[in-house]
């Protein structure tokens, strides 16, 4: 297996977007393109969720590679439902790491605020068990029965409500989020209750956007270290337990085990906060913190900006904003932005970064690895 | 009279899964059509205050975990005095399952929340009613 560096990546801004998506898609793979110096890759992978029903557009590898002028340039395009951009960002990486292709552009994007929010939450949550969702179970729903579940484990209200307190200070630094404003504790737990015991500052909101990153095998200040995919079943009601993601585990340990090391060598990481105590999932799941210590550790401000862990420096899915199949590429382009010193206002210092991507109620997640070279 | 509930067994590793499923959702094997009674205990709840298209708000979901450790998705009438580890009688009214644990005011309560014919929701009430004078008879001679 070849090693694979990263050469570009690049973003739009995350938001309410009037652009079409091709657009969108194309702003953050010139964006991508122009940072590794490259006119023109040598293959293209492309993530969308579901831009058939978003947009009503298919054939979508070809749609995206002919608008930005590379009709002859293979194109292909992942699916993983919430996490498409990670798959998208692994599907490169093994063409690449397999010699197949030389330098590959990944472009993920969604958009959706052009629909209504019941639209988007039913398109959404028909990546659910259909017998689940018979009983008017939504993303938000699911995520509420899995909170319920944690405040028996020692994670309340509080601990759950600063993680959007932090998020949102950190998306207050980064000009691509889509809430730049910050939120009070206070205000963030007395928002209006959406699945009980979850309030909507607990939840990431809907928002378009694009990202990309352009992979090679020529050296670069950026390794992709190790990729690892976890699943689980499509039905919640059939997991062994409701406060850890099976899914979550199993790709940490695979990306662990390519990477020849540990959650000891991380120095800060892009997790999947779509729903806030799955943030503090996500951190003991990845064995950043030890089983049972991500309240603490959160309240502690372990895990801010200033902390020993910081964790979504972006802003996360809760305030940099969630376009679905452009989010698992996002959390790429902030480690890559942050280990090349290019994260002005919130920039860190760290040379191992993690990205931690959930794919519809966590049945088929992703974890990445990059490592900043020494100079 | 407690109802029963359609699940499946794997003949591999025995999970147990309602409803029923043809595969194993973790072995490429056929399971096997098993019957669970309707009676379990609450390993979590919510209540959506804007539930999907078709349902009235406030909306109480539960997951309930019948024996066998099957768990089960339902609907309740309210969740008040709910918690996690209480026990829950289930029942099927038109082949959708309700938990529940208050009493039959309350039960029949559930059925207004119902999107559906004045009429429906009337002779839905009837039945859950009869159901529960039944249960109690057969109590009562137990």
């Amino acid at each position: 297996m070849l090693n694979v560096w990263v050469a570009g990546a690049g973003m739009t801004r995350i938001g309410k977007r009037s652009e079409a998506l091709p657009d969108l898609m194309a702003e953050a793979a010139h964006a991508a393109l122009s940072a590794a110096a490259l006119e023109e890759p040598d293959a293209i992978v492309v993530a969308t969720m579901n831009p058939e029903e978003f947009l009503g557009d298919g054939n979508f590898a070809s749609h995206v590679a002919t608008h930005m002028g590379f009709a002859n340039v293979p194109t292909l395009r992942v699916e993983t439902a919430t996490s498409s951009g990670a798959a998208a960002f692994y599907m490169a990486f093994a063409q690449v790491a397999a010699g197949l292709h030389r330098r590959v552009l990944v472009v993920g994007g969604e958009k959706m605020t052009h629909l209504s929010t019941p639209r988007v939450s039913e398109l959404i949550g028909r990546s659910i068990d259909p017998y689940e969702r018979s009983y008017g179970a939504t993303m938000p729903a699911l995520a509420g029965l899995i909170t319920r579940a944690l405040t028996a484990h020692g994670i309340g209200l509080r601990e759950f409500s600063q993680v959007a307190v932090k998020n949102h200070a950190n998306a207050a630094r980064n000009p691509y989020a889509h809430f730049p404003q910050p939120v009070t504790l206070n205000a963030v737990m007395e928002s209006r209750i959406v699945a009980d015991p979850l309030r909507l500052l607990h939840c990431c909101p809907i928002s378009d956007g694009a990202a990309a990153v352009v992979l090679t095998a020529e050296p670069t200040p950026v390794r992709v270290a190790g990729i690892g995919q976890g699943t689980d079943t499509l039905a919640v009601r059939h997991r062994y337990a409701l406060t850890s993601f099976r899914a979550t585990q199993e790709a940490a340990k695979a990306a662990y085990a390519m990477a020849g090391f540990g959650p000891e060598r991380v120095d800060f990481a892009e997790l999947h906060d779509a729903f806030t105590p799955f943030e503090l999932i996500a951190l003991e799941d990845t064995g950043l913190v030890p089983p049972g210590k991500a309240g603490r550790a959160t309240l502690d401000g372990d895990t801010a900006l200033d902390g020993r862990i910081p964790i979504n420096p972006s802003g996360g899915l809760k305030a940099r904003g969630h376009p679905l199949a452009a989010t698992g590429i996002a959390q790429i382009v902030e480690c890559v932005w942050q280990l090349t010193g290019g994260a002005p206002g919130r920039q860190l210092s760290g040379r191992v970064a993690l990205a931690h991507s959930i794919g519809g109620l966590a049945t088929n997640n992703w974890v990445s690895l990059l490592e900043a070279r020494r100079p | 009279m407690i109802e029963t509930i359609a699940a499946s067994r794997c003949p591999r590793c025995d999970t147990v899964v309602a409803p029923p499923a043809p595969f194993c959702p973790r072995h490429p094997v056929a399971m096997i059509p098993v019957g669970l009674q309707g009676i379990g205990e609450v390993v979590s709840f919510t209540t959506l205050h804007s539930p999907p298209e078709g349902f009235r708000s406030p909306l109480h979901i539960a997951l309930v975990e019948l024996e066998e450790g099957a768990r089960f998705v339902c609907h309740g009438a309210e969740t008040r005095g709910l918690k996690m580890g209480t026990t829950v009688a289930i029942e099927a009214i038109d082949n959708v399952y309700y938990f529940s644990h208050l009493g039959t005011l309350d039960r029949a309560r559930i059925f207004w929340r119902r999107t559906g014919r004045a009429g429906d929701r009337v002779n839905a009430i009837a039945r859950s009613l009869a159901k529960r004078v039944w249960k109690g008879k057969t109590r009562a001679e137990n």
